[in-house]
């Protein structure tokens, strides 16, 4: 029933991958291309200067420099007020929500620790919450906050802080879970969609666990997590086979010592860093490494980013495109210093609202994010970002049916030719290689080559025309716009 | 198209020639030829209003003869004397006056007391049950998508189902059907300039020729993007010929019901539509904005039906409302209320049986303030897939549910 399922293992034949070898680092030649890579999963993409110089450091140098995060001089909150609450007025709720969005898409394009903002994109998809229900915008940036400081940390002790997180308490309604009225949904979320899986626990387990997660609720005066021991269980419980008094932590250190978490673990950081079908051999030789390891995030994302299979073209191109990747990527590509509203805006037309994901089970990501609505709102998307400081275009026709239309600033980008480096702006040959360079590294077909090479010496009615001072700023966008129109852009 | 999974196991060469422009041609002629038969689902289709943020069923559909109500609501309860009354208990909220007239001729039916089991307070969890109508798990496709995606439609139709608004609602998701969503007709598709248009037109329907590497997304992604931009390219001089027989409220709503009648009138064979109306989330003030937002609805599904009464096309199109969840019966501090469970459903059209279906919920007798529902919604989804668009109810909505009466 559910496309996702539909996709595992059925478009490439089994058997191709030696899991000796699958997680031995990749001792092959070092391409630009392959630093794309790299940078475009351990992080949002990189700008054509970034591609450049991981390629001159190597493959194991670009690694040590994205898992070693340097001074974060980003602001840890959003300079803006948070303000919310049941008597909050509507448009300080908008505002409270699109300024953590905004600090959030800011920080993913500004950081100079790209794998660490990766790491909290990824934790925030996996740890699922969102505003609403008693969450405040406040404490999903102290949420993002946890996310952060545990990016490559230790995942048990993440599992821990996550139960008592108050935006977590309040999104699986951990905060009504008490003695006499147990509440099973973070119980429930935590063995199925954290943890274990389903079919590594009973409904009997649910009940148990919910039990011992008893008396967690959210102080709504401070934002902050209390146990409350009136409100506990202080019952015997029996989950996963064993029996005691167990309060939450207890739960979680059992569900740790589950050989079945560390696969589902493992399993989740394939998908998402190196291809969406793993092999089941696959998934049971990094939950090894993983479970052996102490559940050491950095030591399980050092191993993915330099192994064989990472670098394999298996896995090349073989993820798609979030809209926040599509979007950062963009803006790196383009040079924006900052993420406007517009841009905002137009991750959720293209069908992702920013820390918002649909369900506790996240975005789905692969073929979910493609339907023709979010496709033309991808190519649409480019368009007017390239097109946005043409001095004849502003962006003040807003973004489609955004809420940001229409107040959108200008986005501050950098002159068009700049991004041909010391390319002949005259050659237009010459002008779409390096176009398709930074936009898809080279990834097109002859055809799509010589289209690109085609717009660059026609006008709009398929007359030749020669590039020039006049013509060539906006020539040079259109190439880009139609470049990243391309399918291989979609791609990571 | 081929199916995701079709075109994820397939390679990149077997899109070699697809030329999406052609096949939208014959099918518009076909549809074109195509004669409607009374009474047969062939020509039918279904329109789905989502009533987005939670609409206050209590005060949509009111039970003014209850004194429970004026208790519950004394500040936001709507007085007696301005009720559009529909017999001697129940009436309308007076801002859906335009729908007596359909409600009088049979064409309305009102399904009281609809939700489901273990009821959700989350707007988005609750909308996507209602759009998956799959309460009990997490499920990738929507309701309408499954039904598009078996229903045995021509394969190259770019238009079995249509969405209004810029995004693709859940329920539209399917696994080999690809639903387009149309804001309006003026910004559906690509906006680039007028040589990033043709470009763009001979990149995305060039021929195949072969990738430096290999993934299996690249023929979907290619796919789709292709069936967008002919789908974009197509609609405008596919509707052309339609020309509006009312005057269609000038608001939003009002505009994409004027656009569904384009295409139902242009005979494109759309099985499925979706259009949103909102938000009715009313914590705050509720009367100002429901009342507002309930006139829109009731004046934009008047003239749709006029529109198409005077293209002999009313008789092909049911439309059904659906909203996350009711809200509470108590008001709040605010003159507002906080989300709720069960809330009436408006079934109107051609085939429907008019009237009022089912009891309205006890407003003592409650689930934590909330009403009791007592109809699953997924019998009125197989109602109308089983004795509306004549299909077997069971492989869209995973498990058999009771058909009602409202179709006639």
């Amino acid at each position: 029933m559910s496309a996702d399922q539909s996709t595992v293992s059925q478009y490439r034949p089994s058997g191709s991958l030696d899991p000796a070898s699958a997680l031995s680092p990749y001792v092959g030649p070092w391409t630009p291309k392959l630093a794309a890579h790299l940078l475009r999963r351990a992080g949002f993409g990189g700008s054509s200067a970034e591609i450049d110089s991981a390629a001159a450091a190597g493959m194991h140098a670009t690694v040590i420099r994205l898992l070693n995060f340097g001074p974060d001089l980003l602001p840890q909150s959003p300079d803006a007020d948070l303000t919310y609450g049941p008597g909050t007025p509507p448009e300080q709720v908008r505002a409270a929500n699109i300024a953590i969005q905004l600090w959030f898409l800011n920080r993913c394009l500004q950081t100079t620790n790209p794998l660490q903002e990766r790491m909290v994109y990824f934790w925030s998809n996996h740890f699922t919450s969102a505003v609403g229900a008693g969450a405040t915008p406040a404490m999903l940036v102290a949420q993002y906050d946890l996310f952060r400081r545990f990016a490559l940390g230790k995942f048990g002790e993440l599992t821990h802080q996550v139960s008592r997180d108050p935006a977590m308490l309040f999104y699986l309604n951990g905060a009504q879970n008490n003695k006499r009225h147990p509440n099973e949904n973070y119980a429930r979320e935590l063995m199925e969609l954290f943890t274990l899986g389903v079919g590594n626990y009973t409904e009997d387990d649910v009940r148990e666990s919910a039990r011992a997660f008893t008396g967690w609720t959210v102080n709504r005066m401070t934002g902050e997590a209390v146990f409350v021991p009136r409100l506990h269980d202080e019952g015997t419980k029996t989950f996963l086979g064993q029996s005691g008094n167990f309060n939450g932590d207890d739960v979680i250190d059992i569900i740790l010592r589950q050989p079945a978490t560390a696969q589902f673990v493992a399993h989740k950081f394939l998908r998402a860093f190196v291809y969406d079908d793993p092999e089941p051999e696959l998934v049971s030789a990094v939950a090894d490494q993983f479970r052996s390891s102490g559940y050491d995030v950095r030591v399980l994302v050092n191993t993915l980013l330099r192994s064989n299979v990472f670098y394999s073209q298996r896995a090349y191109r073989a993820l798609v495109k979030s809209p926040l990747e599509i979007a950062i990527g963009t803006l790196k590509i383009v040079g924006a210093p900052e993420v406007s509203l517009a841009v905002d805006g137009a991750i959720g037309t293209m069908g992702q609202v920013t820390m918002r994901p649909p369900n506790v089970a996240g975005w789905p990501g692969g073929a979910q994010w493609l339907n023709q609505s979010t496709l033309l709102a991808r190519l649409n998307f480019v368009t007017r970002l390239l097109a946005s400081n043409r001095p004849a275009r502003p962006l003040s026709a807003g973004m489609g049916a955004t809420p940001a239309a229409g107040t959108a600033p200008a986005m501050n980008m950098t002159a068009a030719t700049s991004w041909l480096g010391d390319v002949s702006m005259t050659d237009p040959g010459a002008v779409a290689e390096r176009v398709l360079w930074i936009t898809v590294e080279d990834d097109v077909t002859e055809s799509q080559r010589s289209q690109v090479v085609s717009y660059l010496q026609t006008d709009g009615v398929g007359n030749l025309v020669a590039l020039n001072g006049e013509n060539i700023d906006e020539k040079i966008r259109g190439a880009m716009s139609l470049a990243m129109a391309l399918p291989s852009y979609q791609l990571a | 198209m081929a199916s995701r999974r079709q075109f994820i196991v397939q390679s990149v060469g077997a899109f070699a020639g697809l030329l999406a422009v052609d096949s939208i041609f014959s099918r518009a002629a076909r549809a074109a030829s195509g004669v409607y038969t009374a009474g047969s689902a062939a020509g039918r289709c279904l329109v789905v209003v989502n009533l987005q943020g939670g609409n206050d069923g209590l005060n949509t559909i009111i039970p003014y003869a209850d004194p429970n109500y004026y208790r519950a609501r004394p500040s936001i309860g709507v007085a007696q004397s301005e009720i559009v009354k529909l017999d001697a208990e129940l009436g309308m909220n007076p801002q859906l006056a335009d729908l007596k007239e359909l409600f009088d001729a049979q064409r309305l039916a009102i399904l009281q007391g609809v939700h489901y089991p273990n009821p959700i307070l989350s707007h988005f969890r609750s909308t996507e049950i209602w759009q998956t109508a799959a309460p009990d798990k997490y499920v990738t496709d929507g309701w309408a998508g499954r039904y598009l995606d078996d229903a045995q439609l021509p394969a190259n139709d770019l238009f079995k189902g249509v969405a209004i608004g810029p995004v693709l609602p859940k329920m539209m998701v399917a696994d080999k059907t690809d639903v387009p969503a149309i804001a309006d007709l003026r910004s559906f598709g690509f906006r680039g300039t007028r040589d990033e248009q043709r470009q763009a037109d001979k990149i995305l329907n060039g021929a195949a020729d072969v990738y430096p590497f290999d993934s299996p997304y690249l023929s979907l992604v290619q796919g789709v993007e292709r069936d967008a931009h002919a789908a974009s390219l197509q609609l405008p001089h596919l509707v052309a010929g339609y020309k509006p027989m009312v005057d269609y409220p000038k608001t939003p709503f009002g505009q994409g019901l004027n656009l569904i009648s384009a295409i139902v009138n242009a005979g494109l064979g759309t099985k499925v539509f979706y259009i949103s109306l909102g938000s009715f989330d009313t914590h705050v003030n509720q009367r100002q904005r429901q009342d507002m937002l309930l006139s829109q609805f009731a004046g934009g599904l008047k003239a749709f039906y006029a529109d198409l009464a005077a293209h002999k096309t009313d008789d092909r199109v049911v439309t059904m409302t659906f909203s996350e969840f009711g809200r509470r019966v108590e008001e709040n501090a605010n003159r507002g209320t906080d989300h709720g469970t069960a809330a009436p459903m408006f079934i109107v059209g051609g085939g429907v049986k008019g009237g009022v279906y089912g009891d309205h919920p006890s407003l003592t007798d409650l689930d934590f303030g909330n009403l009791k529902w007592h109809t699953d919604f997924r019998s009125v989804y197989a109602t109308l897939l089983e004795r509306w668009l004549g299909v077997a109810s069971t492989p869209v909505l995973g498990g058999g549910f009771p058909t009602l009466s409202f179709v006639s």
